[in-house]
């Protein structure tokens, strides 16, 4: 059993918990160490090896491995230490961690902690497609590490499901590879990633998006052999007659990812229905003190360099070793057309950095701030999209806090 | 060696219990199984359940071997080392019209032998989660792994003889003047005695010897599993009066050994018996009928699906009942058919090979070997350890210390064990059935790449030879970079 | 001169815009809504490039593959063949991330560039 004693522990070395490590270390924490259950650091953007991150961070666009490798520099100067290739198997509200590694187990008294966790990807069963269960069935994310890390490739002729970027991503990929990539099938009417990728990842390549369609079948008797997708109504329900078998030997599940909150769970930090993350007040503080979240496992970001600012808030104040008493406590209540709001609470005044994912896409829309009836923030907002993160700054003042109003935060339209 | 006193076609659970009793005398015997692993089949795909022997009628083979097997399980279960939990069994009236129902079924179990059964009022049902009007309270009803089980006299027989021959599909089978050839895509080999444990398969082998006198009707049942933390909403079995019709079950909540709770079966009857398919239809109303028993169940729940189909020999026209068929043939002698092995299946296997034993030794002499050796298949889990003894595994071996599958906390070590275990089976399920690795809510997500690099680097398998459960389930098709010799 | 339309893809809103190009000339007819996407439309029509990410083979490596970029955007009509090209490399471990891993790819003056380190 080896005992240690820190000051700051960050669960998980992807890009979140690098940013908060540093972010921890800048802000006057002494003892810094980074545990993650892989032998590598960076998370999962060492198989992003598509390039993208970090463009509003930095001006240049960068891939996934040299994105984390700028974190990993800063951090290593900085002098943070790290547990690879170790697994968190829980700690207890006075941020006692239990690990283990292959030199024993580990208990790491912390004052305190940031979960970065990340998440894990939607599987086939969670939508429960019907039909046969044979070998080819891959999620997104593991079909990329399979190509991108372990040089293996999952199959030859390819069906994805779900237009979200994983998925546009893996279809290029797999096109690069020599894959007949068959089509992308998609249940909104419009592609959930990025334009960009639908450009450069589908149009360049001829390869196909069936909008408003979902897979409704799978068959295979030990591999799969086809798939059936049909076309949907506005309430996402099957339009009988349009069904259509594709033959296939693969299909790729890119249908969302689950914030990753076992360890959260276990502990009793509350959870956010809507998130599926920690609820969190302005530090990204969860319900248990000096306990924070940030990343993918707080809430699923859309960019890393969002991810990262957010990262940064929950690192710093992890380091801080006095938080000011805190004054009365509202809440930030989602309104028209606004999904979830991060955070969840406010407790104390200042420069509060708001996160929130909208319902439906629109156009020329505005968004309000409002505390007792009176307008504290507004931003026009040429163009919203659930798969675009709403994110800007408020200036909370004290007076707004004292009232203890919750804060209502709408769109217009 | 290729001649045996004993071919066992199929390594189902029945088929390995007869393996498992067998292998404590001094005859050769060998297992002929056309899956990579054994438990391919109907063994793997039900509810995992030992019954009481309520649900049988009275007289027949199917109450007679569930009630001796049922009484079987906390010696074996010990001996071997696989998991059993008693957890009993309400099966649940709504309403005073039921009731008749739940008196029937008593009486049933108490002329079978089921011990201390008792029908308690609503308010005394120990669930709270679960209203109805009055319950039978079934003690002897308990839930096991069946994959576990089955691998645990799987392994059990080979450590003592037994051969497994894995992915060995009979293709032909000829009666000679000492026995049988019988004949698989792998070779061709001779045996004294024939057992036919092959499940759905039964009658396509006995066509191979004789005219069957008999028809199998396969009736689907598909089972919904759902995530651990609703585990808790129930502790015993739940199961509502039988719909006598269809002579099934019926829906049913059945918590399970690793916490998740499992819905079903259904019942349908199918032309296929290979029409392993899980519906949308079906998963609607398993959810559906699940709720009207247990409220809180939300949708997302869901965390995998799955159908088992039953091999029985009565047609729904027929009322879908009919006993055991366990016997030798006249026509053909040394040919033992056990034809129609539904549910209680799990629950008789124990049962049905010590008679299927008493068979054999009319035939075959049979002496009890001095050397026979038993082993507890399934250890404790490192996620059941102390620290203490965490730490001193870790220092004996590095590989206890390096978790790989994230969601159930299985070490490297215990993945190695699944892949190094004395059945040969080298599948991605036969990791899973023997660790859990990938079973939890990320449904592998996390640790099927771990898996497979494991089974590249320290078991030097290709890739491309690796398969997700059967013979042609192939997982990958080629390499990004292929390398140049 | 033929008509096209190009999805602009500088930012969300992703604009349908029309042009007019015979791949020297070039003029954006309707659809846009901002400079920036005129501008993107024009690259478009007359020199369309990418960027190209994708795996180099390592020997002897804790790694299999090393992920590697384009030093500069690829012409696209010469994706394949550049692709092609990177396919039967390989590259000896130790590999330094910004490693030159292939000089002058397809002949198209683009160096191909390792992302990130593979020890040995």
């Amino acid at each position: 059993m080896t005992e240690y004693d820190i000051d700051v522990a960050v669960i998980g070395a992807g890009p979140a918990g690098l940013a908060a490590a540093v972010s921890a270390k800048e802000n006057g924490a002494k003892k810094v160490t980074v545990i993650d259950r892989n032998n590598w650091l960076g998370g999962i953007l060492s198989q992003c090896i598509h390039d993208g991150f970090g463009v509003e961070e930095t001006g240049s666009s960068m891939t996934g491995p040299e994105y984390a490798n700028m974190y990993i520099e800063m951090a290593k100067k900085q002098d943070v230490s790290f547990l690879d290739e170790t697994m968190v198997l829980g700690f207890d509200k006075n941020r006692l961690i239990t690990a283990v590694n292959k030199n024993g187990n580990h208990k790491i008294k912390a004052k305190s902690i940031v979960l970065a966790m990340g998440c894990r990807e939607k599987t086939r069963w969670n939508i429960m497609i019907p039909g046969n269960r044979p070998s080819g069935i891959f999620t997104a994310g593991v079909a990329q590490a399979f190509i991108n890390l372990y040089n293996i490739i999952p199959g030859k002729n390819i069906v994805i499901l779900g237009s979200g970027d994983v998925g546009l991503i893996m279809a290029r990929r797999l096109k690069f590879e020599g894959a007949n990539v068959l089509g992308v099938v998609e249940i909104l009417p419009y592609a959930s990633g990025l334009p960009r990728n639908v450009v450069q990842c589908l149009d360049d390549y001829d390869i196909p998006l069936f909008l408003n369609h979902t897979v409704t079948f799978i068959e295979g008797k030990d591999r799969l052999e086809s798939v059936t997708i049909a076309k949907v109504d506005k309430n996402r329900n099957v339009i009988n007659g349009s069904e259509k078998k594709i033959k296939c030997d693969t299909l790729l599940l890119s249908l969302g990812l689950i914030p990753e909150n076992e360890l959260s769970n276990n502990v009793g930090i509350k959870i956010h229905e809507v998130t599926g993350g920690p609820v969190v007040n302005q530090f990204l503080e969860t319900t248990i003190p000096s306990v924070f979240a940030c990343g993918n496992c707080l809430q699923v970001y859309d960019t890393v360099d969002v991810l990262s600012i957010d990262a940064k808030i929950a690192g710093k104040n992890a380091a801080e070793k006095t938080i000011s008493k805190k004054k009365k406590s509202i809440k930030t209540i989602p309104g028209k057309n606004v999904r979830y709001v991060v955070p969840q609470i406010v407790d104390q005044p200042g420069k509060t950095h708001i996160s929130l994912r909208v319902e439906k896409p629109g156009e020329s829309t505005k968004l309000h701030v409002i505390s007792d009836g009176n307008e504290i923030f507004s931003k026009k907002l040429p163009w919203i999209n659930p798969a675009n993160m709403v994110e800007f700054n408020v200036d909370i003042q004290d007076i707004v806090l004292d009232k203890g109003h919750d804060l209502e935060v709408y769109l217009d339209g | 060696m290729k001649n045996f006193h004993v071919g066992i076609i199929g390594g189902g659970v029945v088929g390995s219990a007869i393996a498992w009793e067998l292998s404590k005398y001094d005859i050769s015997v060998a297992v002929f199984e056309k899956g990579s692993d054994v438990a391919s089949g109907t063994s793997k795909a039900n509810s995992g359940v030992i019954h009481s022997g309520i649900n049988s009628a009275t007289g027949s083979l199917k109450a007679k071997f569930c009630v001796e097997g049922n009484k079987m399980f906390p010696s074996i279960a010990n001996q071997l080392g696989f998991s059993i939990k008693w957890v009993g069994k309400y099966v649940i009236a709504k309403n005073q019209g039921e009731v008749k129902e739940l008196e029937r079924l008593k009486k049933i179990g108490e002329d079978n032998g089921t011990p201390n059964l008792n029908i308690v009022d609503g308010a005394k049902v120990n669930e709270p989660n679960v209203s109805c009007h009055s319950a039978l309270w079934v003690p002897t009803a308990a839930i096991a792994l069946p994959y576990e089980f089955n691998i645990a006299l799987a392994e059990n027989a080979v450590i003592n003889n037994v051969k497994f021959l894995l992915e060995n599909n009979v293709t032909n089978l000829k009666k000679t003047n000492d026995g049988f050839l019988i004949k698989t895509n792998k070779g061709e080999y001779q045996s004294k005695i024939l057992i036919n444990s092959t499940g759905l398969n039964c009658r396509n082998i006995v066509s191979m010897l004789e005219e069957p006198d008999f028809q199998v009707y396969p009736c689907r049942g598909e089972y919904l599993v759902l995530d651990k933390k609703y585990g808790s909403l129930v502790k015993s079995m739940i199961y509502p009066v039988p719909d006598k019709e269809l002579g099934v079950l019926g829906v049913h909540i059945t918590p399970t050994i690793e916490g998740n709770l499992l819905f079903g079966p259904s019942a349908e009857f199918i032309i296929d018996e290979n029409d392993k398919k899980t519906t949308k239809e079906m998963m609607k109303t398993l959810l559906v009928e699940a709720k009207d028993i247990v409220a809180k169940i939300p949708e997302n729940a869901v965390i995998n699906a799955y159908s088992g189909v039953r091999c029985k020999l009565a047609s729904a026209e027929e009322g879908g009942w009919a006993d055991y068929r366990i016997e030798e043939s006249k026509q053909t002698p040394g040919l033992i058919n056990l034809l129609g092995i539904e549910s209680p299946g799990l629950t008789a296997a124990p049962a049905i090979a010590k008679y299927v034993t008493k068979m054999v030794s009319k035939r075959v002499e049979l002496d009890k070997k001095n050397d026979f050796k038993t082993v507890k298949v399934f250890g404790k889990r490192f996620n059941e350890m102390t620290s203490a003894q965490q730490a001193y595994l870790i220092k004996k071996d590095k590989r206890w210390g390096r978790i790989v599958c994230r969601c159930e906390h299985i070490t490297e070590a215990e993945i190695i064990k699944a892949l190094s275990n004395p059945l040969g089976a080298k599948t991605l399920s036969s990791v899973k059935y023997r660790c859990r690795a990938g079973m939890g809510r990320c449904q592998g997500g996390f640790c099927t790449q771990h898996i497979i690099r494991i089974m590249e680097k320290q078991f030097k398998l290709d890739p491309k030879d690796i398969n997700l459960k059967s013979p042609a389930s192939y997982l990958f098709t080629s390499r990004t970079r292929e390398v140049k010799k | 001169m033929a008509k096209k339309e190009i999805t602009c893809i500088v930012c969300p809103i992703g604009c349908k815009i029309l042009v007019k190009t015979d791949g020297s000339k070039f003029e954006a007819l309707d659809g846009f809504r901002c400079k920036r996407g005129v501008e993107y439309a024009k690259s478009e029509a007359l020199d369309p490039r990418r960027m190209l990410t994708t795996s180099v083979l390592v020997i002897d490596g804790k790694w299999p593959l090393v992920s590697v970029k384009s030093s500069k955007p690829v012409p696209k009509d010469k994706l394949f063949s550049v692709l092609s090209e990177i396919k039967k490399a390989d590259v000896k471990a130790p590999v330094k991330l910004g490693q030159v891993v292939i000089k002058n790819v397809a002949k198209t003056g683009i160096n191909i560039i390792a992302t990130k380190e593979v020890n040995k």
